[in-house]
């Protein structure tokens, strides 16, 4: 969780900003920041409807590494980093989040043949979206 | 330690050039790609002017003899380490015994020339006149002041230290993309004796197709095109040259001074590919066409600003990933 200093310099950071609701998940859990009351109203901690109870994440999936936009290829080849029916290796890249500048990789969690890309190329994702599902190796 | 397994390789050490030495008649040498050696640096978390291996000729192999983490820039050659391929624009960790092959540069029309290997803290070579780079001509800097070859070994500064691996950029040729129909371009002053050519000439140098002929190394590109005429013949002194300059000799064909040019001709100046498109011409490979946009000052000096734009949006994410909590909290 933030410290209540960052949890401070976070809610300083959005009442200059005319957003209503910033949820941020990280993982070491939930924080969401809103208004107390009308648009313009300070800034409070709201409660986190899943605490203790996250949603279980299905047999084997590849999740997102960090908010960003998930990329099937590097932006550099045409040719996705994995394929439904093509065995992957633990670790191994299986797509991309891009953050500005920056690439991380979706890392397969274990050995296995990824089934379904749960979510579109070129989609925004937030922290541990569900990106791939794998047939896990036996 | 990190052995070089290739034989003509070609492959020289540099880093972002030896500044400052031109009144002594020695140029700067230096990455040809400099936004590549200073995004693979970036990476690594090492200065940005750490020296670096640039890569002209493939394949290129070398076997790291300790641990040792790395960054791949510049031209895509799906490299691998021992038998797993490797994501270009991307800091990866080797370790003892693992062999690391750069293959031909992949990426059709949009394929780079030259691969950047930067390992963690710089390749350790001594500094001379300020730099590290290989100074081919006046043979020193670098490595022995020479291109390597087989068996040279060559120390990392940061062998052996933790370094925060396998993340990657989006490569600044997509990011800051410059064509004209379809084709590279580079931006270009006029210069000096720009007026003193035939107004055709003129016209031609900026709406043709410039073709990088094989006499293209890091001295200079010769290119093929339609001939430049001067109004009269211009005989001159020899004279102060940078890299960027644009000499046209008798035969109208110009001549492009790159990194290693030799700091001083008597060629007529065309014009000067600006400093912030240098990389875009140290990626052309030979026998790709390229296309010239004419440039005011103002526009060169905004082109600049924007390359450092990149550089310091990419030294800010790296820096907040670097410090990041890894996955797994280790």
């Amino acid at each position: 969780m933030k410290s209540p200093a960052q949890v401070q310099e976070l809610a300083a950071w959005l009442a200059a900003t005319d957003i209503g609701l910033l949820e941020l998940r990280t993982p070491d859990g939930l924080l969401r920041l809103g208004r107390s009351g009308a648009p313009g109203s300070e800034i409070v901690q709201l409660g986190t409807q899943e605490e203790g109870a996250p949603p279980a994440p299905p047999e084997c999936v590849a999740v997102a590494p960090s908010v960003g936009v998930f990329l099937h290829a590097h932006p550099l080849h045409a040719a996705p980093l994995a394929r439904p029916g093509e065995r992957v290796s633990a670790g191994q890249p299986v797509g991309v989040v891009k953050i500005g500048p920056l690439l991380l990789p979706v890392p397969a969690p274990e050995a296995g043949v990824p089934i379904a890309f749960l979510v579109p190329d070129g989609q925004p994702v937030g922290w541990g979206t569900p990106l791939i599902e794998l047939q896990a190796e036996e | 330690m990190i052995e070089v397994l290739s034989s003509a390789a070609l492959a020289t050490v540099q880093d972002q050039g030896r500044k400052g030495s031109l009144r002594w008649g020695v140029g700067t040498a230096g990455a040809m790609d400099n936004l590549a050696l200073a995004a693979g640096n970036l990476l690594l978390g090492n200065d940005a002017n750490a020296a670096a291996v640039e890569v002209p000729v493939f394949p290129f192999k070398l076997r790291f003899d300790a641990d040792c983490a790395f960054a791949l820039t510049g031209a895509d050659c799906a490299a691998r380490l021992d038998e797993a391929p490797l994501l270009p624009w991307w800091v990866h960790q080797a370790h003892a015994g693992q062999t690391l092959t750069l293959g031909l540069p992949q990426g059709g029309a949009q394929r780079g020339s030259r691969a950047m290997l930067c390992l963690a803290g710089g390749v350790d070579v001594p500094e001379v006149l300020g730099s590290r780079s290989t100074q081919l001509r006046g043979a020193f800097g670098g490595h022995e002041g020479r291109a390597l070859r087989r068996g040279d070994v060559l120390r990392a500064v940061g062998e052996g230290q933790s370094c925060r691996t396998g993340f990657g950029l989006v490569p600044p040729g997509l990011s800051l993309p410059l064509q004209v129909d379809g084709v590279p371009a580079v931006r270009v002053l006029p210069a000096a004796e720009y007026p003193g050519f035939e107004e055709a000439s003129r016209a031609a140098f900026w709406a043709g197709e410039w073709k990088i002929t094989a006499q293209s190394d890091r001295y200079g590109y010769r290119l093929d095109g339609e001939a430049l005429r001067p109004i009269a013949p211009m005989e001159m002194r020899s004279h102060g040259i940078v890299p960027g300059v644009i000499q046209v000799p008798h035969s109208g064909q110009p001549i492009i001074q790159m990194r290693d040019a030799q700091p001083s001709g008597g060629y007529p100046k065309f014009g000067t590919v600006i400093e912030a498109d240098l990389w875009r011409l140290g990626q052309a490979p030979i026998g790709s066409r390229i296309r010239f946009i004419e440039c005011s000052w103002d526009e060169a000096v905004a082109a600049q600003d924007e390359v450092e734009a990149w550089l310091d949006r990419v030294r800010r994410m790296v820096d907040l990933h670097r410090s990041s909590p890894r996955p797994g909290g280790r």
